[in-house]
């Protein structure tokens, strides 16, 4: 039985990663280094990713057909791919979202359990 | 991995290069010192070759991942139990081995499209007779369904001969087609050399043409462009050679020179019926539209003609050329294709019990596997894995076998099986292979993995350690495959054992004619141009009177008989009908026939044969009264007839045939009354399975013909009487050929497919006995290894060794009565299926039924009677001591 919870621990990290790529293409399509610079900056750096696995992370996104990528220029005049987000993506995004807030008020209430009774 | 995947993944290293760049740029632009800048950035960006790696895992699947895991786990399994592994794939290649033999047959002969431009809208026509038979065309009808179809693009009419042709490198018999206008139009083929016929050349009394097949054209026409020079003499009159047709196209069979149809005009009899008709559809008419159409066309003429009679057709059918060429082989091959299925499902049988016996060898492996967590899907995987490799192992060994044992199909089969040349392991046949090999790894592998996964893994841990590893249900499934496996082969060996029958009956069967010494009989088949005249028939009469005197003269030959067409050899003899009439009511003229032939009381129906009175002592025809022809009976005497028993018996029954005088003109155009002078037996003379048919002979010194076979009796060597018979030939007319076979030839090539079938349904019948056998001795030496324990505690409370064997041989009759009982059951419904191929014995024929069943009892007991005896040996204290 111990295996499911694990397999599901694992997902919900790759699912994280996930969220947050989504969320950062909500702005408009954008190549993998500033997709990384944007989820560092708008967490004020505390979260700190390990910038490579954003490009597995964004292939799955892929595959999974939740994000596009097509050719572009870069700001300073470089081809770079642009990933973009699909509708079927901002569905993904809508319920990944709703997700995880259920899920952190679920931790945060178990965490300081008084909240809940105010 | 798909190509979007594999885009992704190329430009990927290119995107890492740009990211890391990127960053450098951005640190350098905070402040750091270049190389600084870089290592921070590839710091930050982290591993590059996990980063890869992750990337391609997004892509590929885990599926070709764990399928590979399962392939070589498979070929451990395999390699850990040879005997197993060997015994399994030899069994799965002989049974998809032979089942693939026996498809490209099949498929060569029954399936495969003709080798003409969209075969499948190329249809034949026949007529339909009172009787429900077909019959070929008569030229007034042709014209009809010609002119008034809406069906067919292009309809033509065709007949083939034997002709003597000489003019080329040497004189040869040669197929000769006469075809009508749109022929070549119907099959969309035109010559490579030369022209087609034109519209003149049909006409009647329009230069003589032909066109050449290209085999002929190499080998007699030397493969020369210019065709001007190719003439060649047949049927009296010098046909320019002006085509070539294109390597390959030789309808109908083995033609190899096409005339014009109908040079002397047309015959305007509706109930003539000498030609073959076929026909190109329309685009987008399906048969049944065209058969409708011909059909209406036929009713009409029926309904119309002034012809009526038995003769006179009733309706019209349209069937595919490729049917109506293979029509006669098809049930047999179906029944082979059957038989040798059922022969693949003993041998999957027997694969099956294998493979059950090692799942419940390993069952203490697999409860492992399933209580660490292996889900039963992955389990299940694992068996068809290995099911698959067993299979394409056998199948591809199958394969190879059966190139080997399609040549000897080829060699073996009967020479009336048409299409032969068409039989090979072809792309479809191997298609076949793979599709049968997948059919059995997929049946193999789901029945193994479904009964030995479906127990609960504790029980067998549970049970484990105590050397009786292996469920109940396990050991019932075996039992049940043989069981079924001795079904299988019951009707498979009765149905081999029908069919041998058959052919005993057959060769028992009075053929009318003497079989004893049909090796001594050399058969030598003449044919001159075909001609009308009186004054040229007459100068046959002499040639052939000549042939036969000097044939007399050869060393060793004893006698000399001819025949317009001996037993057993192609068609028979032509029928149709004759005349009860005395000279004085014979009409002066032909027309005054016609109302003759309405006047039912006077009209026989008979098969017409043109023989000399020797033929009869050679061939051992008896006469039963009166006399046969003999040398009184000269060409300008009263000219005679003999006729066969039954023939005497069913037109003048309780009365005295001899004496009294028919017309039978139509046969060959000479109107002379015959008087009848005696009376002969019976002859089956379309095959030895087939009743005789009432015949008229007339004398061939009488009314000569320009065909006729040869029959010389003699003690001489075959080969030495036909040399000096060609010499002699070549030495009054070095323009004529030969054809020379021995009369048991002949008779032995009549009983060809039905030794085909005896064969094979043999082989398959003895080849499953031999598998069920095994089959059963697998699953009683098994029980019997599982029970020792039980077997050693019953034999310590006092059981003796004979009530050991007892229960042993008990247990294994079962079985095999189950088996029996559901193969008898199997055998009355399914020998049906081969009642058209039987002769002398029903279907359900209780003394093979009887027979059989004896056999595989007995065969089966035996197999039980080993491992029983073995049990008996059974040593209590070494079994206990185990404990």
């Amino acid at each position: 039985m111990s295996t499911r919870e694990e397999k599901e621990r694992v997902d919900l990290l790759q699912g994280t990663l996930d969220l947050l790529i989504l969320r950062t293409l909500l702005w408009g399509p954008t190549h993998g280094h500033a997709i990384a610079n944007a989820i560092e900056n708008r967490s004020d750096e505390v979260l700190q990713v390990e910038q490579g696995s954003l490009y597995p992370a964004l292939h799955r996104l892929i595959k999974r057909g939740w994000i596009s990528v097509e050719e572009g220029t870069s700001e300073n005049n470089r081809r770079a791919k642009f990933y973009r987000l699909t509708a079927k993506g901002r569905k993904q995004l809508a319920v990944e979202t709703n997700k995880w807030e259920k899920l952190a008020g679920a931790i945060a209430q178990i965490l300081r359990p008084r909240a809940k009774r105010k | 991995m798909n190509r979007r995947g594999k885009g992704l993944l190329n430009d990927l290293d290119q995107e890492i290069r740009e990211h890391i760049e990127l960053a450098t740029e951005e640190n350098i632009d905070r402040g750091m010192a270049p190389e600084e800048a870089r290592c921070a950035a590839m710091r930050k960006f982290g591993n590059v070759t996990r980063v890869k790696e992750d990337a391609r895992e997004v892509w590929s699947s885990l599926w070709a991942e764990q399928f590979g895991q399962d392939i070589r786990f498979a070929l451990r399994q395999l390699r850990k139990s040879p005997v197993f592994t060997i015994v399994a794939i030899f069994t799965l290649a002989l049974g998809i081995g032979v089942t693939t033999a026996i498809f490209s047959v099949v498929y060569g002969v029954l399936l495969r499209p003709l080798p003409y431009s969209d075969p499948g809208r190329i249809m034949a026509v026949f007529e339909v007779n009172s009787h429900g038979g077909w019959s070929r065309l008569a030229d007034p009808n042709f014209d009809d369904f010609h002119d008034q179809n809406r069906s067919f693009q292009a309809i033509a009419k065709y007949s083939a001969n034997f002709s003597s042709v000489s003019g080329a490198s040497q004189p040869t018999r040669v197929t000769v087609a006469s075809v009508s206008a749109d022929f070549f139009k119907v099959f969309r083929i035109r010559p490579i050399v030369g022209r087609e016929f034109g519209s003149a050349d049909a006409r009647k009394g329009a230069a003589p043409v032909a066109l050449a097949s290209y085999g002929y054209w190499k080998q007699h026409l030397g493969s020369s462009p210019d065709l001007s020079q190719a003439n060649l003499k047949l049927e009296n009159a010098v046909f320019s050679v002006i085509g070539v047709l294109p390597d390959g196209f030789q309808f109908p069979q083995d033609a190899d020179l096409w005339i014009p149809a109908d040079r002397d005009g047309e015959n305007p009899s509706r109930t003539s019926h000498n030609y073959d008709a076929v026909g190109r559809l329309r685009e987008r008419v399906p048969v049944e539209r065209a058969n409708a159409d011909i059909s209406s066309i036929a009713r009409r003429i029926h309904s119309t003609s002034s012809e009526q009679g038995d003769y006179l057709l009733k309706d019209g059918i349209v069937i595919p050329l490729r049917d109506s060429l293979t029509g006669k082989a098809r049930p047999a091959l179906l029944i082979l294709l059957g038989a040798v299925g059922f022969l693949l499902l003993v041998a999957c049988a027997n694969v099956a019990n294998l493979l059950l016996a090692q799942a419940s060898v390993r069952e203490r492996e697999l409860a492992i596997r399933s209580a660490l967590g292996a889900a039963r899907r992955r389990l299940i995987r694992q068996f068809l894995t290995e099911a698959f490799l067993l299979s394409l192992v056998g199948g591809g060994l199958g394969v190879l076998g059966a190139f080997w044992g399609v040549a000897g199909l080829v060699a073996l089969a009967p020479g009336n099986l048409p299409r032969l040349d068409s039989v090979s392991i072809s792309a479809p046949v191997l298609v076949f292979a793979l599709l049968l090999s997948s059919a059995v790894a997929a049946g193999l592998g789901v029945f193994t993995a479904v009964r030995s996964t479906s127990g609960d893994p504790r029980e067998a841990l549970g049970e484990g350690g105590r050397g009786q590893a292996g469920s109940q249900s396990g050991q019932r499934t075996g039992r049940v495959i043989v069981a079924a496996q001795i079904a299988i082969t019951l009707v498979l060996v009765v149905g081999a054992g029908l069919l041998g029958r058959s052919l005993i009956k057959v060769l028992q069967v009075d053929p009318g004619f003497r079989v004893d010494h049909t090796g001594q009989i050399v058969t030598m088949e003449v044919s001159r141009p075909c001609v009308e005249v009186p004054r040229a028939k007459a100068a046959q009469r002499i040639f052939f009177a000549n042939l036969i005197d000097r044939l007399r003269q050869i060393p060793g030959v004893r006698g000399v008989g001819a025949t317009s067409g001996l037993p057993l050899v192609g068609g028979g003899l032509p029928d149709g009908m004759f005349l009860m009439l005395s000279q004085n009511e014979l009409p002066k003229t032909p027309d005054g026939l016609a109302p003759l032939l309405q006047q039912k009381e006077r009209i026989g129906i008979a098969d017409f044969g043109v023989v000399t009175g020797e033929y009869f002592k050679i061939l051992g025809i008896p006469t039963i009264r009166g006399r046969i022809f003999d040398d009184h009976d000269s060409p300008s005497g009263p000219h005679v007839a003999v006729i066969s028993q039954s023939l005497a018996r069913e037109r003048w029954p309780k009365q005295d045939p001899i004496g009294r005088t028919i017309e039978f003109g139509n046969m060959d155009g000479d109107l002379r009354l015959l008087t009848i002078i005696g009376i002969v037996g019976d002859v089956r003379q379309y095959g030895l399975d087939l009743p005789p048919r009432p015949t008229v002979y007339v004398n061939l010194f009488q009314r000569p013909r320009s065909a006729i076979t040869i029959a010389m009796l003699s003690d001489a060597g075959t080969q030495l009487v036909a040399s000096a018979a060609r010499g002699i030939l070549a030495d009054l007319n070095p323009e004529i050929p030969a054809k020379f076979q021995t009369f048991s030839q002949i008779y032995s090539a009549s009983l060809g497919s039905r030794r085909f079938n005896v064969i094979l349904i043999g082989f398959f019948g003895i080849t499953a006995l031999l598998l069920a056998i095994a089959g059963v001795f697998g699953v009683m030496a098994y029980s019997v290894t599982r029970r020792t324990r039980e077997i050693g505690v019953r034999v310590a409370l006092g059981a003796s060794s004979g009530d050991v064997l007892r229960m042993i041989v008990n247990q294994g009759l079962r079985i095999i009565l189950a088996g029996v009982a559901a193969g008898i059951a199997g055998s009355l419904v399914l020998t049906r299926t081969v009642e058209s191929l039987l002769f002398g014995v029903t279907a359900s024929d209780p003394l093979t039924f009887a027979v059989v069943i004896l056999l595989l009892v007995a065969a089966a007991l035996l197999a039980c009677y080993i491992p029983a005896r073995r049990a008996t040996r059974v040593d209590p204290i070494s079994t206990l001591r185990y404990e």
